[in-house]
């Protein structure tokens, strides 16, 4: 299912957004794991953390998405900072998965959002 | 229509499609009847901006032709006169966004109608503009689908909790609310056909059509069950492990969050859940929990889940969340309660709570067996010689030794994993196994409880059992550690 045919601004954009999701799915099981076994955070880490693997599936099979760790801790506020950065990406045929993706991190916001 | 607006059909088409992101960001219960009011002219709007763009050259060879948006078109349609029919959800307020969309839309078919004239779709860039438009249009109709969707799903739920026990007159909104979500699923299903869905369910646990509620929650539960153990058979990467362990994690925390409902609605006796349950649960889940973080220090950025392991893990959350959330927390107990029968719900978790004691087990025995775990250098030398220390604090101290080699460290190239990593591993996963199957012992209550119960008592809550005094069977005796490698 991974995609050879995305362009490198395309690509670059898709692995900031994983960066993104990978730090959330973090930053809500660390929140989680200091609220206890019966925490809520779990279940979100779960959900970010699955919208990841999407993106991870996404790109190219040899790419690396190594990069810098996004500088903030706030959930709600990484969902929404990636779903930004999913605009840029355009909804053509080669990025197949986009529009769920999108779908499944709007999802998140709303989820994440008090 | 603003005289003003000089954007481009392409900017028209982004300010669409965004705006339909930000109402499923910010969509609520409450929205859900002027958002059934105001789709049909998205749909029409869309349906209209579609057929001023010049087909494509030689017919409808591709998937980019007419025939879905015209299925669309006829379901928008046909639920709009169902709508009319059924007086539901009746006059009232346009939902102001969806009308922006609506207009938006409009706008760029009038711009395109007035000067496209000159667009030649032999021509292969302009034919990939087209193909780019219609999938932008294609993929805001999909987005809003969603969004209306989940709007309506709420609506259903908040007016089916506040009409329970009176006449179907004053309920009627939840059917034709039912009947509208499940128009909205084969719409969204078939705009995300369009849009190459291909991860569709890995994404958010699409749930199109089946069951609601426990029966739901039960077939998640096993679905889980069966993909997870033939996910670790085919492949078991520090990747999957991952996710089984925070999937398992996640189903023993919604056990504690359901269970604990049962238990203040009487449907789960109190007594138990609190000295049995509770304990053992809390004592699982924070053990999947910390297996979990072992394997997360062994995988890599670039590492690859199993998507169907994710689709899985996906509808299992939804299928909680369908029970157990309301919004952003837990819902409250009599919420839960008014949403399934929670007995019923209880015994199929009481399954599950068994089927977790074999996961351990499977996991136990990658960690313990398989020789083809990798981790990145620099985590897999942290993690020795992490665990070196530790036994060296219990009065183990071995000789110093360098369990990476230093240029797979500077490069952090994949290695095997050191001896005590996986030494560590195989103690956090026996005493997984060990709370897995005291979890297993407590929640044995569960299915008691379940038989106690009238038939045919539907979602009336039982009194609560007489309290027991039984303690938790404790598994260390019953299931074997294994050999360490």
């Amino acid at each position: 299912m991974t995609n050879q045919t995305i362009d490198q601004d395309e690509w670059a954009t898709l692995a900031a957004v994983a960066r993104l999701l990978r730090h959330a799915a973090v930053c809500a099981w660390a929140r989680a794991e200091a609220e206890g076994p019966r925490s809520h955070l779990h279940l979100l880490g779960l959900g970010i953390h699955t919208a990841s693997c999407q993106v991870a599936a996404m790109l190219p099979a040899d790419a690396d998405p190594e990069g810098q760790h996004p500088a903030q801790d706030d959930i709600a506020q990484l969902l929404r900072s990636a779903e930004e950065l999913t605009r840029s990406i355009p909804v053509v045929d080669r990025m197949a998965g986009i529009s769920p993706l999108v779908v499944a991190i709007c999802d998140l916001v709303r989820e994440a959002t008090p | 229509m603003n005289r003003q607006d000089a954007r481009s059909v392409g900017e028209l088409l982004l300010d669409a499609d965004f705006t339909t992101r930000q109402v499923l960001m910010d969509v609520t219960s409450e929205d859900a009847p002027a958002m059934l009011r105001t789709w049909g002219e998205v749909v029409q709007s869309a349906s209209e901006l579609w057929a001023t763009l010049p087909p494509p050259v030689g017919g409808g060879s591709s998937p980019i032709d007419g025939a879905t948006m015209a299925r669309l078109e006829s379901m928008s349609q046909a639920m709009h006169r169902t709508q009319v029919r059924q007086g539901w959800p009746g006059d009232g307020p346009a939902d102001e966004r969806l009308l922006h969309v609506a207009e938006t839309l409009t706008r760029a078919a009038d711009l395109i109608g007035r000067r496209g004239g000159h667009i030649r779709p032999s021509d292969p860039e302009v034919r990939a503009d087209l193909d780019a438009a219609r999938m932008r249009i294609m993929h805001t109709l999909y987005v809003g689908a969603h969004g209306v969707g989940v709007a309506a799903r709420h609506h259903v739920r908040d007016v089916e909790l506040s009409t329970r026990g009176k006449t179907s007159q004053e309920s009627r909104g939840v059917p034709r609310g039912q009947d509208a979500v499940k128009r909205l699923a084969a719409f969204e299903q078939l705009a995300g056909a369009y849009v190459g869905n291909r991860y569709a369910r890995a994404a958010q646990g699409e749930h199109v059509r089946g069951p609601y509620g426990a029966e739901r929650l039960q077939q998640a539960l096993i679905g889980w069950d069966i993909q997870a153990h033939r996910t670790l058979a085919a492949s078991p990467t520090a990747a999957n492990l991952l996710l089984v362990s925070r999937t398992q994690a996640g189903i023993a925390t919604a056990a504690g969050a359901i269970l604990q409902a049962g238990a203040r609605t009487g449907h789960v006796d109190t007594h138990a859940y609190e000295h049995r349950l509770a304990p053992t649960l809390d004592a699982t889940q924070e053990n999947w929990t910390h297996v979990a973080g072992r394997w997360a220090e062994m995988t890599s950025p670039a590492d690859r889940t199993d998507m169907d392991l994710v689709a899985a893990a996906n509808e299992l959350r939804a299928a909680v969340r369908e029970i157990a959330h309301d919004k952003t927390t837990w819902a409250r107990p009599d919420v839960m309660a008014g949403r399934v029968d929670l007995g019923e719900a209880a015994q199929h978790l009481q399954q599950a709570l068994s089927s977790a004691v074999e996961v351990a087990c499977v996991i136990r025995d990658v960690a313990a067996q398989d020789t083809n775990l990798t981790g990145p250098a620099r985590a897999m030398s942290h993690r020795a010689n992490a665990e070196v220390d530790g036994a060296a604090d219990h009065g183990q101290r071995g000789e110093d030794v360098v369990w990476v080699a230093p240029g797979d460290v500077f490069a952090n190239r994949p290695v095997t994993i050191p001896e005590p990593v996986r030494a560590g591993l195989v103690d956090a996963t026996d005493t997984l196994v060990q709370t897995a199957g005291n979890a297993m012992s407590a929640a044995a209550c569960l299915d008691r409880v379940t038989q106690d119960r009238a038939p045919g008592s539907g979602q009336e809550p039982t009194a609560p059992r007489s309290r027991r005094h039984e303690e938790p069977t404790h598994m260390a005796q019953e299931v074997p550690r294994v050999a360490r490698p």
